[in-house]
């Protein structure tokens, strides 16, 4: 399968690359996006800073030298980038950027953008859905689906797993240890996909939207963590 | 659901909530002083109100016509007063949502077409009006906070934004959904604590925190 990691930064998605490899091969790309809103100037030092002040920076000279590392110049939604995806002729895009997919975009994928939600679908869509399932009692965890141009709406769910966050001391470290799972979920869903049948959970529009929640809830949801911990 | 935790947090939040309304004064929102004077004395006795005459107005099996206007009812409801009703009929929800997505392409404010469907305000919690709640919901969550915390309370249209926190109250209130009781939750943070908007229906704000304070009751 020919992959491509859309991210924002490189530090962002060598975690991916390094998880997804083993099930990838040696067709995985990472598709440098440009950071919404900001000038393609300005995102070309930030790679170059990253480069050279964060670690690893020899295996990404080495990613760079085997041609891994596909810097896109314009917005993910331009012709000229959707152009360029196209003619790369990806399988599947992992989703690692802050974008939101035009449908021009996600077709030059021939089966579609993958992104890892730290919400169980097909019952929470939306934000801070981590702490939306504590706070309502529901157990939390990580579902993997196609992508359309919705908000979490994509019909083909590869997995939704639940995941046990009782031994974080906070929210954020809970969240954190979630999106440190990307990865990992990532490869299960590829090696799913690779099988030669794969059935797919349907998202079919039953759960709810959720939105960024209030301190006051937020505060509901530190508790919520906690008694779970006590309870483990 | 953890109900015991999120009721000690509300009822908390409760208090807080009649303690900023309390501290409104009536003079800055003149003519309509008088009725922030009694929202305001609402507040004030919230504490030993009867929980079950709070939450919100009945939302029938019908929708519901009565007299006078949304901001009629808006005022009345905010007062824990009722208004005497009766069923009519219920206007097709799917061409009033391409109408709100219409304006809101055109960057216009919705507090219009919202004043005209609501004239009974609690027909906001009817429950076929799904759809447009959740619109409500979304244009409050995500544009018009995005507006404010981007730039600043002045970024958006005071009165249409304090229209959609009045009709989310009255849902707050009547509905186990608990992401509408949030999405006020999250502006009682967001906005200014003595914030006195300018505009023509500022007495909202007032009425906002009344019928804030009823949900909060719902759920402490």
């Amino acid at each position: 399968m020919r992959i491509g990691i859309l991210a924002n930064s490189l530090p962002a998605a060598r975690h991916i690359y390094d998880e997804a490899k083993p099930a990838a091969g040696s067709d995985l790309f990472v598709l440098l996006c440009p950071t919404h809103g900001r000038s393609p100037a300005p995102d070309l030092v930030r790679h170059f800073a990253r480069l050279i002040l964060k670690t690893g920076r020899w295996k990404s000279l080495r990613m760079m030298a085997a041609g891994k590392i596909v810097r896109l110049a314009k917005p993910l939604d331009d012709s000229e980038t959707v152009a360029q995806l196209a003619a790369m002729r990806f399988d599947i895009g992992l989703h690692k950027s802050g974008n939101i997919y035009r449908e021009a975009t996600i077709e030059c994928f021939r089966l579609g953008i993958l992104n890892a939600h730290i919400g169980l679908l097909p019952k929470y869509r939306g934000r801070s859905v981590m702490e939306w399932s504590l706070l309502q009692g529901d157990p939390v965890g990580i579902s993997v689906f196609f992508v359309d141009e919705g908000i979490d709406t994509g019909q083909r769910i590869v997995m939704s797993e639940t995941v046990d966050v009782s031994h974080c001391k906070s929210i954020s470290e809970a969240k954190e240890y979630l999106f440190g799972l990307d990865g990992q979920f990532y490869r299960a869903a590829i090696e799913r996909l690779q099988a030669e049948e794969t059935t797919y959970q349907e998202n079919d529009g039953s759960g709810r939207r959720y939105y960024v929640m209030s301190r006051l809830f937020q505060g509901v949801a530190e508790k919520c963590l906690a008694a779970r911990r006590s309870t483990s | 659901m953890n109900k015991e935790l999120i009721s000690q947090a509300v009822a908390h939040r409760f208090e807080e909530v009649c303690a900023r309304g309390s501290q409104l004064e009536p003079d800055r929102f003149g003519e309509m002083g008088e009725f922030v004077s009694a929202a305001r004395n609402t507040l004030l006795n919230f504490r030993a109100a009867d929980r079950e005459s709070s939450g919100s107005p009945a939302v029938g099996e019908y929708w519901l016509d009565a007299d006078g206007d949304c901001l009629d009812s808006l005022r009345t409801f905010s007062l824990g007063e009722v208004l005497p009703t009766w069923p009519g009929p219920h206007p097709p929800v799917e061409g009033f949502l391409q109408d709100l997505k219409h304006t809101v392409r055109h960057r216009a404010p919705l507090f219009k077409l919202l004043i005209e469907r609501y004239a009974y305000a609690p027909n906001f919690s009817f429950g076929p009006e799904d759809d447009v709640r959740e619109f409500v919901l979304m244009r409050l969550m995500v544009a018009d906070r995005a507006r404010i915390e981007d730039a600043s309370i002045a970024n958006v249209d005071s009165n249409d934004l304090l229209l959609k926190l009045n009709l989310v109250a009255i849902h707050a209130a009547a509905t186990t959904d608990l992401r509408f009781l949030d999405a006020l939750n999250y502006y009682y943070e967001l906005l200014p604590a003595t914030w006195y908007p300018d505009v023509e229906n500022g007495w909202l704000v007032t009425s906002y925190l009344a019928l804030y304070a009823r949900a909060l009751m719902f759920w402490s």
